[in-house]
């Protein structure tokens, strides 16, 4: 019993593995837009990222 | 167990006498080979061997134990027909704490006795040793047939309690020093009266497949506890586990050579760029266009940049130029040192990386929106692009994955063994016990594997 389970869940991290690494899975944080205009090459100011205007930490030493 | 066996055929043959203290019929089994028997109504214990039945000791039960395979049932053991003749009680006392434990005479006219102890649903298969085992003076271990046995506890028994007949001159409140020396399943038990000394040995048998050989309506007791001879349900699963975590990792080792040989982790853009903090203007643009190839795989972004005492964060936004699709993200980059009381201290870096998971094949370009505080002067920075580069951190996942479940294992088992060894006077799990076991099943298990392959 513990001998399958182990069998199968040993072959599914395999598995797993390969398709991370295959598929190029990361675990940094990305969030993908769609339909972003053909229009922001030529003025790249009109596209606002979800990440601007950052607030840097000044805190610590 | 098997309900097959040899004989006695038929229905069990007894013969009845009559107890010469108070009248009551008593009922003898093992005819000529019981040596006492108890008269179950008065507590005399009488001397089989003698015609007239001599009384030889009259004891008072506090309390009257029924015995839960009852005198007189039959049942197979090891293939062989036995019948329960002879019950007794015997207790030991621990820092004034009585524990006590049942023993079934069983007998067989072809095959002699042999004895079933029952201690809080533990049950173990007896039968008396035809050699001695080699036992060192003052040794923890002894060692039967190739196997070693360790020392488990040595306590003075005395017998409180017994009913039906015995092959020997059975007397209440007489004491043993009886040792155990386990090797689960196996115990083998000495037992020294005055210079006398009797060894057996005991193996760990489910009440279950008792009930079922004596055909005994309901069910057996509920185990209580970790007995010194169970076996460990754990032990056999923990080499396997092993065995098997060895061969996964190891294929997970040949995955993760095989990965960064077809990787790609090719440069498919390096720029560098200035970002002047003095001017307050739009600071965003976009790189040249560049290919990625390839199947859908990753892209790894680098960021080197030089700053001192400072920082700089961009807004990445990868976009697909044929689809629009794009991926967007921030980084910093900060890099601080200095000195104080404590000594020399930094923090941060001038290098950053980020891995963009699951990109497709296309045409792309970025877009790249610095900021920093203002009036910090130029910083230079290098934008770095790789297509498909192979990421240890799913094989590290993959190791952790593989090992917790082995992990667990060999701990609950590791805890099943803790919870035996706290029930000896030997103390504790002893040197080379559990832990060692399973470190060296760990061992086995890699070089029987490497020698396979």
């Amino acid at each position: 019993m513990i001998r399958t389970f182990f069998l199968i869940y040993g072959l599914a991290v395999l598995g797993g593995v390969s398709v991370a690494e295959y598929q190029g899975w990361s675990l940094n944080r990305v969030d993908e837009v769609l339909n972003v205009p053909k229009s922001v090459r030529d003025n790249p100011g009109s596209y606002r990222s979800v990440y601007g205007y950052y607030h840097h930490y000044t805190g610590g030493k | 167990m098997s309900s097959a066996g040899p004989t006695p055929a038929g229905p069990p043959q007894v013969r009845s006498l009559n107890c010469p203290s108070c009248g009551a019929t008593l009922t003898v089994r093992s005819f000529s080979h019981a040596v006492t028997i108890v008269c179950d109504s008065c507590h005399s214990i009488l001397d089989a061997q003698d015609p007239r039945l001599q009384v030889l000791q009259k004891f008072e039960a506090a309390t009257r134990d029924a015995p839960l395979i009852p005198l007189g049932a039959r049942g197979a053991i090891r293939g062989t027909q036995f019948e329960v003749i002879g019950f007794q009680r015997r207790t030991i006392q621990v820092d004034g704490t009585p524990y006590s434990w049942h023993e079934y005479v069983l007998f067989n006219p072809f095959k002699g006795f042999r004895y079933l102890t029952e201690y809080d649903g533990h049950w173990n298969d007896v039968s008396t040793l035809r050699a001695l085992p080699d036992l060192s003076p003052g040794a923890s271990t002894l060692t039967y047939l190739g196997e070693t046995y360790r020392h488990f506890q040595t306590a003075n028994a005395s017998t409180s309690y017994v009913l039906g007949e015995f092959p020997w001159q059975v007397r209440v409140g007489e004491t043993a020093e009886v040792s155990d020396y386990v090797a689960p399943p196996r115990v083998i038990s000495s037992e020294k009266t005055g210079k006398e000394v009797t060894w057996s040995m005991g193996e760990y048998i489910v009440g279950s497949d008792l009930w079922k050989a004596f055909r005994l309506p309901g069910q057996a007791p509920v185990p209580t506890g970790v007995y010194e001879n169970q076996p460990s349900p754990l032990s056999a699963n923990v080499k396997m586990v092993w065995s098997l975590a060895a061969v996964f990792l190891m294929a997970l080792t040949v995955l993760l050579i095989a990965f960064y040989s077809i990787a790609q982790d090719r440069q498919v853009f390096s720029q560098s760029y200035e970002f002047n903090t003095n001017v307050k203007s739009e600071a965003s643009f976009v790189t040249d266009g560049f290919e990625l190839n390839g199947h859908t795989s990753n892209v790894e972004l680098s960021t080197t940049a030089n700053i001192n005492n400072n920082w700089i964060y961009l807004n990445y936004a990868l976009i697909n130029q044929d689809t629009g699709h794009a991926y967007d993200f921030g980084r910093e980059v900060s890099y601080y040192h200095g000195y104080d009381s404590d000594g020399s201290w930094s923090e941060g870096s001038t290098h950053d990386t980020v891995t963009i998971p699951r990109v497709p094949p296309g045409h792309y370009y970025l877009r790249v929106e610095p900021e920093s505080d203002f009036y910090h002067g130029k910083i230079y920075y290098t934008i770095t692009l790789k297509r498909d580069v192979p990421q240890i951190t799913f094989f590290g996942l993959g190791v952790l994955a593989l090992l917790v479940p082995a992990g667990l294992i060999t701990w609950r088992s590791m805890n099943f063994e803790h919870l035996r060894w706290a029930e000896s006077d030997s103390g504790g799990v002893p040197a080379g016990g559990a832990l060692l076991n399973t470190v060296e099943s760990l061992v086995d298990s890699v070089k029987s594997t490497e020698e396979d392959e």
